[in-house]
This record gives structure tokens, sequence and C-alpha cells, in this order.
């Protein structure tokens, strides 16, 4: 399984990165980590003409907190960010997501750009930044411009990027104070794409109630999918089993789940409102089964 | 340079020693070091990056050799399993995967060290249960895996 | 643990292996890591159709191509390498099946997604690649046949337009007085089973290496084989050779279970065309190509009836096995999946009355042949399941239904309803044993405590008896026409170190030290300075598979008996050389002792020396030399028996399994080596694992290959696979030479009966029908919450 005749770029700044992209469009794709593109050229279901390595564009690489946001470039690993400092105290939903994507020699190369560029419905990073209300920002020769992750996403492995345009960077909301966090994926073997997976995040006012909520489902959908109506449901709650039940079923109402080997879109579906009840109960701080 | 090539010279450092060759940019750097450099330890076993023979170490990182162009290694230090030992001597985590029965046909052997490698360097207090989870990206066929788990264990302990 | 002790005893004995270092230290030789200068590549053009007619092939394109050698297609080979047929021969006594002709490239159609339809060579793989997406096919689409039951429903489309249907073999056989143990039964439980299509998929894929020397008219092959002479004698009779112009070299193979115990259109293919070019020609399989186009198994569906008395006495059984064969017999055996299957029932469990139809039919799909236990985990599946159900239906328990049945120790050699001899077994032991281990007692509180965690706990037992190492006559009968014998050559040089040559190689059982332990121990020699020669047929006497769970059996006897031969004549020698009599003398560490104190006496070395320069004064009627060769003809059937014993957690929301206990209790007599025995029956479970719970092959209806990479098809990972814990017990066969049973296959026949029973123990209460494998999570939901 060979990978197709290519040629090569390996652009050493950004500037020139977005002129290659600009020159070449979509008969070009970028290499950030490979770990999917390579693995797709080698299946031969992807055959750039050319391919603008990122991997020496070093002002991509970067974890900056500033003004309550947590900046991070997309060239940035995922092994960095599963053990950065930096990340862990400004949101540990993403620490605690890097340590599930693949297995060490992946996080080893595979990067959050790339990630979040290739948009496959059931990954990590896309699930965190829809459930995060993540910002995305893509360059080109003829300007920049930011993106709501929750906007970013259209479908399996497509987003609302140009060709000419590179992610540089994602921006993520520092953690609200008094919130808590959940991550729960259903997978057959560790370190294999989710079946389903869910991110949430509560914040909890003085009474220990929810002010705030928000939850993504990942592998169900065409997309990462952002539930609203679990905010809505939680409201005010202290996490009681008949609200949790109620934010499972309508996560899993909202999702139109296809299916594939590993799971049918019945299957699923209920798994939405399975993940979705574990993670807020975790979330909570509840047990896992409820008496 | 941000020319576009089909062929690119790299240099690197391959198990302490310089090498410098002209690759094509498409050539994996599994072959590379397999069919360039006679490295043949390096295995290929799925070309997608699923079971992990072709693990080696990329500036003391374990990297998929079969989602890496050869060019991409330029300017690097590659380690792989030929580089473990010193001479005959055999480096602990060799010497333990001898000692446990950790391998019956040997193909995927390669990949579990330098995996193993890697993890020990990281991770120097696991548990079983946290060295399985770090070998689940290797696959075997023959052993059923405990005795590579055992090997992993001892070498962590420094007791192979 | 010993590193090749010398005084230790050998035999038996946890050995570190020989042939680990050359491994450990990247010193290997597979086939990818053969480099002959100036190797051309392949790559095939693999149909994209499950069933389609060849309307033209242009080849112009891909020839025109850079750095391609040669394209063809089958027009262009049939002269000089015409299809593969297999032909039932009825002086074998077995039964009949259907001819089939299996073309080495697609001929007039393609018969399933993935089979080879045109080949090109070229200066690289890439190239090659390149240049067959230039092949041009017209194409004109079949409707495919992909149900197995379908496929033998009158109006199918034939996978084989010269067979009047698609059914290849099917055999009835009827022993006992069925009908009357069926009458007279106070229940009958009936199931139907479906096992999901798997593979062995080891981590080494296929490949071949070829080359022909004009100057010695000598074709060489290097290959990822488990039978080297058998391949090269299929080569030589194909390309138009004598076998003595052919040598196969398989010096390490990654893996092969039974996969690489047949031969490929492919590895045909790459000989003619190296000697046709007369340039060393190389294919080495990619994982899609193996996923789509190497061989399958275990694609069948089971009914099954058992007939119980009120006592749970086992009366009668009743199966017909359906086996979806795929599109060509595999080769150069006829497919005989379903026959085992048949055949491991009633396993260890006295029951005289069994009436049991197979059916195999063919499919618009990847053909499936032998692997790692054949059809013995199906026919254990469907036998174990229909006990624990019954048990359940006369409120008997499970341990005590199957300890009423089993056959005892005084009851061998036990004759079998299908009347062969079980020689010698531990069956009832090891029930015992793993019931102990599994701590069945205690089991109780483990399954309250999960209630209240919200999982359900289970535990199953399963238990085999497994044909072992089977003799020429019952191999010929069964299915392969190989030979069941093994030679072994083995020379003592002149400075005491030995050399060993086996006839079957490899693919990690453990030959390079298992053997040489044999040899050590029995001439009295440091382990390091026995040598075991494999692989080469150039270098090795003529032997046949690595399979069938023979090699301890058949190999291992052969080395003994040379080894008692040397040992023989050393001894005389050494009396002769110092006139104490042979009868009190022993081996030793290298020298001749005394055998009532161990004092040397001399080394080893030294007679072996005098003996070779003919000056250790042997009568003349004693051939010179230390060297023998031995044929060693194992009995007609030898048995292995074990108990597996497994408990599991599921989870009743997303309907996951956890295994949390895996125990085996088994006896393959005499041991050689525990280590490696232990690493066997680990390695097993874990392969049984994958197909009760993760493996599954899956077509859709049009015949597309869903799970064509590894993200689809998914074998277990350390994380998945628990440590088993075995006990053995050594019951040594009273009929081979050594004792030993076979133990290759054994892990792997029990696990998917084990762990279906503990997952319907699990979810009794949801009355699950468990009839399926792989137990997939979303199939374990559907259990305990049905479809909405």
């Amino acid at each position: 399984m060979k990978p197709p005749a290519f040629l090569y770029a390996c652009p050493r700044s950004l500037e020139e990165a977005l002129d290659l992209a600009a020159a070449h469009g979509d008969e070009a794709k970028l290499l950030a980590g490979g770990q999917s593109l390579v693995a797709m050229m080698n299946l031969r279901l992807a055959e750039p003409k050319v391919l603008i390595d990122l991997n020496r564009v070093a002002e991509l690489g970067f974890v900056r907190r500033e003004n309550g946001s947590l900046q991070v470039g997309a060239m940035t690993r995922h092994r960095p960010m599963e053990v950065s400092p930096t990340v862990r105290e400004a949101e540990p939903l993403l620490s605690r997501v890097a340590r599930e994507i693949g297995h060490l020699a992946i996080r080893n190369r595979g990067t959050i750009g790339g990630s979040l560029a290739h948009a496959d419905p059931a990954a990590e990073w896309p699930l965190v930044a829809v459930t995060l209300d993540a910002r995305l920002t893509l360059r080109s020769t003829v300007g920049v411009r930011s993106l709501r992750a929750r906007e970013f996403f259209q479908g399996p492995l497509t987003t609302r990027a140009a060709p000419t345009e590179i992610l540089t960077a994602v921006t993520f909301p520092v953690a609200p104070t008094a919130s808590r966090f959940a991550f729960h994926e259903l997978c057959r073997r560790p370190g294999d794409f989710a079946i389903v997976a869910v991110a949430c995040r509560v914040t909890l006012d003085a009474a220990g109630a929810a002010r705030a909520a928000t939850l993504g489902v990942g592998g169900a959908h065409g997309t990462p999918l952002h539930v609203p109506e679990v905010e809505r449901i939680l409201a005010g709650s202290r996490g009681e089993e008949a609200a949790i039940r109620e934010a499972g079923d309508a996560a899993a109402r909202a999702a139109e789940p296809g299916g594939d080997v590993h799971g049918s879109a019945d299957y699923r579906r209920r798994m939405v409102a399975v993940l979705t009840r574990r993670a807020l109960r975790h979330a909570f701080g509840h047990p896992q089964v409820p008496s | 340079m941000s020319e576009l090539r089909e062929r690119r010279p790299i240099r690197l450092v391959v198990n302490g020693q310089p090498v410098e060759r002209e690759v094509a940019v498409r050539q994996l750097l599994a072959d590379f070091l397999r069919d360039d450099l006679g490295l043949t330890a390096t295995r290929l076993g799925c070309e997608h990056g699923v079971c992990g023979a072709c693990t080696v170490m990329l500036d003391g990182q374990s990297v998929r050799s079969c989602l890496l162009f050869a060019v991409q290694a330029d300017g690097t230090e590659l380690r792989t399993v030929e580089g473990l030992a010193d001479g005959e001597r055999m480096h602990p985590l060799q010497q333990a995967f001898w000692d446990h029965h950790a391998l019956q046909c040997g193909f995927c052997t390669s990949g579990f060290l330098m995996t193993a490698l890697d993890f020990l360097e990281k991770s120097p207090n696991a548990s079983e249960a946290e060295i399985r989870q770090a070998l689940s990206g290797n696959l075997c066929r023959c052993t059923g895996y405990a005795n590579i788990v055992d090997a992993v264990a001892a070498a962590l302990k420094g007791n192979p | 643990m010993s590193a090749g002790g010398t005084t230790a005893k050998l035999l038996g004995a946890r050995v570190r292996r020989l042939e680990d270092p050359r491994v450990l230290l990247g010193k290997t030789r597979y086939v990818d890591d053969v480099r002959l200068p100036g190797v051309l590549a392949m790559a095939f053009v693999r149909s994209p159709y499950a069933h389609a007619r060849i309307r033209s092939i242009d080849l112009q394109a891909a020839r025109r191509a850079a750095d391609v050698i040669a394209a063809f297609a089958a027009a262009d080979i049939e002269p000089f390498l015409p299809p593969l047929r297999y032909d039932h021969d009825p002086a074998t006594g077995r039964a009949p099946c259907r001819s089939v002709v299996w073309p080495v490239l697609a001929s007039g159609k393609a018969r399933f997604v993935g089979e080879a339809v045109a080949v090109v060579v070229a200066q690289s793989r890439a190239a090659a690649e390149d240049a067959a997406l230039l092949v041009e096919v017209e194409w004109d689409p079949l409707e495919p046949v992909v149900d197995l039951e379908r496929a033998s429903e009158p109006g199918a489309p034939l996978v084989h337009e010269e067979w009047p249907d698609n059914v290849f073999q099917r055999v009835a056989v009827s022993l006992g007085d069925v009908a009357g143990a069926f009458r007279g039964a106070h229940v009958v439980i009936s199931e139907r089973f479906r096992t999901g299509r798997h593979m062995a998929l080891p981590i080494e894929g296929r490949g071949v290496v070829a080359s022909w020397e004009e100057a010695s008219e000598t074709l060489t092959v290097w290959a990822s084989t488990q039978m080297p002479h058998v391949l090269r004698a299929e080569i030589a009779r194909i390309v138009g050779l004598g076998e003595h112009a052919v040598r196969v070299i398989a010096r390490d193979v990654g893996g092969g279970f039974g996969l690489k115990a047949h031969v490929f259109p492919e590895e045909l293919l790459v000989a003619v065309l190296a000697r046709r070019l007369r340039r060393p020609v190389e294919w080495i399989e990619d994982r899609r190509e193996h996923l789509a186009a190497s061989q399958h198994a275990k694609d069948q569906i089971v009914r099954a009836e058992l007939a119980l008395a009120k006592d749970g006495t086992m009366l009668g059984l009743r199966t017909h096995v359906t086996c979806d064969i795929g599109a060509y017999t595999e080769y150069p055996w006829p497919t005989f999946e379903a026959n085992v299957t048949a055949m491991a029932m009633p396993g260890p469990y006295t029951i005289a009355a069994y009436a049991y139809e197979t059916l195999s039919v063919a499919t618009n799909k990847c053909s499936i042949g032998a692997y790692r236990g054949v059809g013995q985990p199906i026919g254990v599946l469907a036998l174990e399941r229909l006990i624990d159900v019954g048990a359940e239906r006369l409120g008997l328990d499970r341990v005590e239904i199957r300890r009423r049945n089993m056959i005892a120790g005084p009851e061998h050699p036990y004759t079998t309803v299908h009347g062969t001899q079980i020689e010698s077994g531990s069956h009832r032991q090891c029930l015992e044993k793993a019931v102990e281990m599994i701590d069945v007692r205690g089991f109780e509180a483990r399954r309250q405590q999960a209630r209240a965690r919200r999982r359900r706990r289970g535990f199953g037992i399963a238990s085999y008896v497994e044909v072992t190492a089977p003799s020429s006559q019952v191999w010929q009968m069964l299915g392969p026409a190989t030979g069941g014998f093994e030679p072994a050559t083995l020379r003592m040089e002149t400075d005491g170190r030995v050399t060993v040559a086996i006839g079957v190689n490899s693919q990690g059982q453990s030959h390079e030290t298992t053997f040489a332990q044999i040899a050590a121990d029995r001439l009295g020699v440091p382990l390091a300075d026995v040598r075991v020669v494999q692989g080469d047929t150039a270098t090795t006497p003529r032997g046949w598979v690595t399979g069938g769970s023979k090699s301890a059996v058949a190999t291992g006897g052969a080395v003994l008996r040379a080894a008692a031969k040397v040992r023989a004549k050393l001894l005389l020698a050494a009396s002769r050389l110092t006139e104490i009599p042979a009868a009190d003398l022993d081996l030793q560490g290298g020298a001749v002792c005394r055998a009532v104190d161990g004092a040397a006496v001399v080394p080893i070395r030294d007679v072996a020396r005098a003996v070779w320069l003919a000056r250790a004064g042997l009568p003349s009627d004693e051939e010179p030399g230390l060297e023998v060769t031995t044929h060693y003809e194992p009995p007609p059937l030898t048995h292995s028996n074990a108990t597996h014993a497994v408990e599991v957690e599921v989870d009743v929301e997303t309907g996951e399994v956890r295994i949390v206990r895996y125990v085996v209790a088994e006896d393959c007599g005499t041991i050689l080596n525990p280590m490696v025995v232990d690493g066997q029956i680990q390695g097993g479970v874990a392969q049984g694992i994958g197909s009760a719970l993760y493996e599954e092959v899956v077509y859709d209806e049009n015949g597309q290959l869903l799970t064509g990479t590894l993200m689809d098809y998914l074998p277990p990972t350390a994380a998945d696979v628990p440590r088993v814990e075995i006990v053995h017990f050594e019951t040594p066969s009273p009929h081979t030479e050594g004792g030993m049973k076979g133990v290759g296959e054994g892990g792997a026949i029990a696990p998917p009966a084990a762990i279906a029973n503990a997952v319907a123990d699990a979810l009794g209460e949801f009355s699950p029908r468990v009839n399926r494998i792989p137990l997939t999570p979303e199939r374990v939901l559907a259990l305990i919450e049905p479809r909405r």
C-alpha cells in the first residue's frame, strides 16, 4: 500500500505556507501530524498533487493563556496537550481528552489543528471544540477570519475551511471556577475511534445548582453535536436523576447517527443517552449507579 | 525551502550514525529504513498506523514509521531496534523479553520494544493496567500479550 | 530459569528460547528481508465486484507506465500457468466434492471482491501499484450470491457455472440409534448457531520471492509458509520443473495459524514469472490484500439438537452444519472445515448416538481455509451451549450434568461414537480443576456485588477433546493429502556439536528450542551445542506441514527416535573405548559418565570423533558415522483435552463484556517446555477471545467487504486479553513416542463456548438466546433490550 506520487514543499514560515496554499488550492493538502492523512494516502483514499508540510512552521506550535482564554497553535501535538500544566490549569477537560487519543506514538505526532481540519465526527478535538464553543483562526494570503467551532464542521470530513486557508490556532475559554467536567467514550478497544463520545462541563452556583452547562456528542452525527437543550434542562438542577435522564433523552433525540460495522444507528442513539447520563452523573459528582 | 520537489536530500542520524541520502518524497520512513539502510528490524504489518510493528524512536519519541515520509526525518535522530543493544549486550528490555518468553514468531517484537522504550522513559511507575493500556496500540497474534506485559513490568522494576 | 543448563534435566524444563536473540537484535530474515539484487515487485489488480463478468482487460497503459517490466491478465498466463484444479479422488475414501477450477488470474469472471484479475511487474512496488491503477477492465456485474443459506437454494446465482448448484460437498453420517435416542428423550434442546466469519490475521502477511538460476537450473523460492516441502512439490509440478530443481526457504515466518498451510495462486505466479522473466520477482502482500483476498474461516450455521434423559444423561445428538466456503476451495486440500465442526462433537461426552450432515457451499466471497482449531471451536460452541440450556431446562447444575456424561479415566481407551479411540485423557480432572480455579463456590457473592454496580456477572465452562497429529492415513481421509509422519536427521559432529534437521518449520512454535531440548537431553550435551535446522528444503529431510497440533508428536517423536539411535551408538562406542559396559554408562554434561556416580570418563566429543574416524572399534555391521535419519508415523489419532472456564461481567446498558478471569486446565501429555506450552495456550485463548467478542469479516448484501482495514477488523489488544491461569495435567499418551499429545491449537478451541456460556449465565434473568458470535456489545444489548 504505497502512497501515490506527489510534489513536496516544506515551508519554514507561515507566510511561505500560506503562499503555497494560495498557489495550489485544492490540489494541495496540508501535512500536519500525518496520522490520518498519510494512512489515507497509503490506502490511496487521498491523492494530493502537492503536500505542504507544516511541521517546520515553528510559529504554529504554541500554548498560551491570555485574558480568560487558552490559545493553542494548530501544530501543537496531542502529547504536549496531554502533559501541559498550562492546559491542565486552564481547562482540564482538554488534558483528559488528549490522553484518550489513539496511542502514545500517535499522540507524539498528531496535532490539534490536523484533527480539527480532518473533521472526523468521532474524533476528540472536534467534539471538545464544539462542546466548549471554541473559536478557530483561519488564515489565507487575503486575510484572517475567526469561526466558531460550532459553525466550522459541515459534515463528515468536511469543514468550512477554504482550500487556500490554513487553520492556525484554536482558542478555548478558560474553564469557569466552580465548574466540573466529564468525558465518556465508548470504544471497542482502547485508542479506537469512539463509537459514541460525550463531553460536558457544568458550572454550579454557590448552592450547588447548575447555572450553566454545555454538552456535546461525538460519533453519533455527521458532525460533533452540541445539544443546547441539555443546558435548558439542567438549569438550576443539582443533578437529580430525573433531570439527567431527560437530558440523556434530549441528546439522543438530537443526534442523527449513521451506522457502520461498529454500531448501528439505533445502537448509537441509545448509547448517546447512556453516555450522556453517565457523563452528567460524573460532572455533578454523583455515584454512577443511582440508588 | 518551499520549492516543490519529487526528490530531496536528507541528513539524519540513525542509531548514532550520520546518514546522508537522497530520497523520493513519497517514500515512507519505514521503507527508507528497510530498503535504503538495510535496517530490516523495523517491520510493516499494516501500513495504516494501526498495528504498531513499524514503531521507531524519532528525536526521543515513539512514532509509527509507516505514517511518516522519509523526507520528514531530515535533521532528526532516529533509533531503531538495531540500535538498542550495546554490541552483543542486550538492552534491559530485550533481555526482559528473552527472559519472559515475550515473543513467538517475533514479527511484532521490534514494535513492542520501541513502544515499551518510550513508555518506560515516560511512566517509570506504571501499574499493570497502565502497561496494558500503553501496549494496546501494538498488535500481537501469537503471545496473547501476558508475557510481553511481564517483560515490560520487569524492565520497569529494573529487574529483567 | 535455566539458560541451557548442562546438568539440569532439559526435557520438560522452562528453557529460554534459542531463536530469540536474533529477533531481539534485529537479525531476522522474514521473506520481506530477502533482498535480491535486481528483484522486481508485483502488484495485483483486484476485482471491485463480488461477481462480475470480465468483458475486456486493457493492459496497454499499464505496460507503458514508468518502471514497468510487464503486465499480465489470464489470457497471457494461461499458456504457461493453467488454473489450479482440485478434483476429488475416490481412492482416498473421502466424501466426494465438486471439482474446483481456480484460475490464477480471474478468467471470464471474478468471483469475489479482491480476486486477482491482472498483475503488474515493475522495478518497485510503488511503480507497480501506480501502473495497476492504469489497467482498464470492463465489467458486466452479475448478481452475487452472498447468503450461505440462499446459496444452496434453487435459482441462486452460480459461483461456478459448471456446477449444477453452489454445493461443494454434502456429507451425511448416522452413528448409533439416533432415532431411538430422540424418541426416548425426556427433553430435546435445539438451537441454531451462527458464527461470524473471521480470519487468522498473522502480523506478517503472505509473501514470496523467487529467483531462477540458469547455471544450476534451480528455482529458489523464499516464502512465508507453514509447509516448505509441500509448497516445493506444488511449485515444481505447476511450473513444470522436477522437484529436485526447486528449493523453498522459509527462514523466519511471522505467524501462520493455518492460513499459511496452503498454496496460493499468487505464490505460484511469482515462481512462474521469475523463471519466465529471468529476473528475481517478489510479492509481499499488504494488509488490505490480506484482509480481502488471503483466507478467511469459520463462517457457519450449525443447527443442533441434544436429546436428554430426565437425569441429564445425554442420549443423542443431531447436527446440521452449513459452511460458507467462499469462491474456491482451500488448496491443495478440499475445504474440510464443516466436517471438522461435525466431528468435534460429542467431544469428551459419552453420547452413543449421533447423526450429522454437513453442507459446504460456495459464495462470492474470499475462500476459507483451516485456521487454528478449524471447525472444532464451532462444534464445541454448539454442544456446550446446548448442554447449558439443557441443564437449565432440567433444573440441573451445569457442572453436574457435565460430570455425569464425561468420559471417566478408567474408560480409556474409549471408543467414541465415531468409532475412533481416545487412548487416554483427563477430562473429569480438568473439569473439576477448572471449576475449582474459577471459584464457582464463591461466585454467587461476586454476582451479587456486581449487581449492586449495575453489572451482571456470569461464568461459563467448556471442555473439548482435540484430535491431534493424525497419521498419514487419517489425514488423507479427513482432508489434506499430506503425510502424518515427520522426519528428523540428527548428526553429531566431530566436535560433539549436534545438528537436528526437521521437516517442518516454525512460525512461532519454538521448534528451535524444544527439539534442541530433546536432543540435548538425550545426548547429554549442553543446549547451546545443539542447532535445529528448519525451513530450507535443501538442508532438511522431507516433511509436511506445521499444523494439526502435530509438531510435538510427529517431529518430536522423530527427534526422540533419532536421538535414541545416536545415543545408543555413542554408548556402544564409548563402551568399546573405555571397556565399561554400555549399560553402566550415561551421557551428561558433555561427558560419558559412569551411571552409578556420574563420574566423567571421557568427553562425548572424543567419542564422536573416534566414531567418525572409524577408530571406535564398532562392529562391522554397524554403519559408520553419527548421523541418523528417522521417519516417525504417529498413531492414527492422538487426543489432547482441556476445560476452560471464564468469568465475565456485562455492562447491561452498553452490552460490553469484560473478562474478569480466564482459567484453563489442560492435558497435552508429556510437556517438552512448559513455558512454550503456556505461551501457545495464552496465544490461542487470545485468538479465541477475538472470535468470541471482537473479530468479524463483514460483507454487505452485494458482497462488498466492509472490514477492509484494521480499523474495522478488530483483533484484541493487551488491554482486552487477560492473563490466562493455566494448570497442566500430564497424562502421557500411551501411544506416541515420548507421550506428547499436541497443544498448538487447543487454546483457541474452547473460548467461544466458554464465553458464550458465561454471557448467557450473566444475562439469565433476560432469558437470552445466546447463539451467535462474535458477541459484540450491540448484539449483547439486543439480548437484554430487544430492538424497539
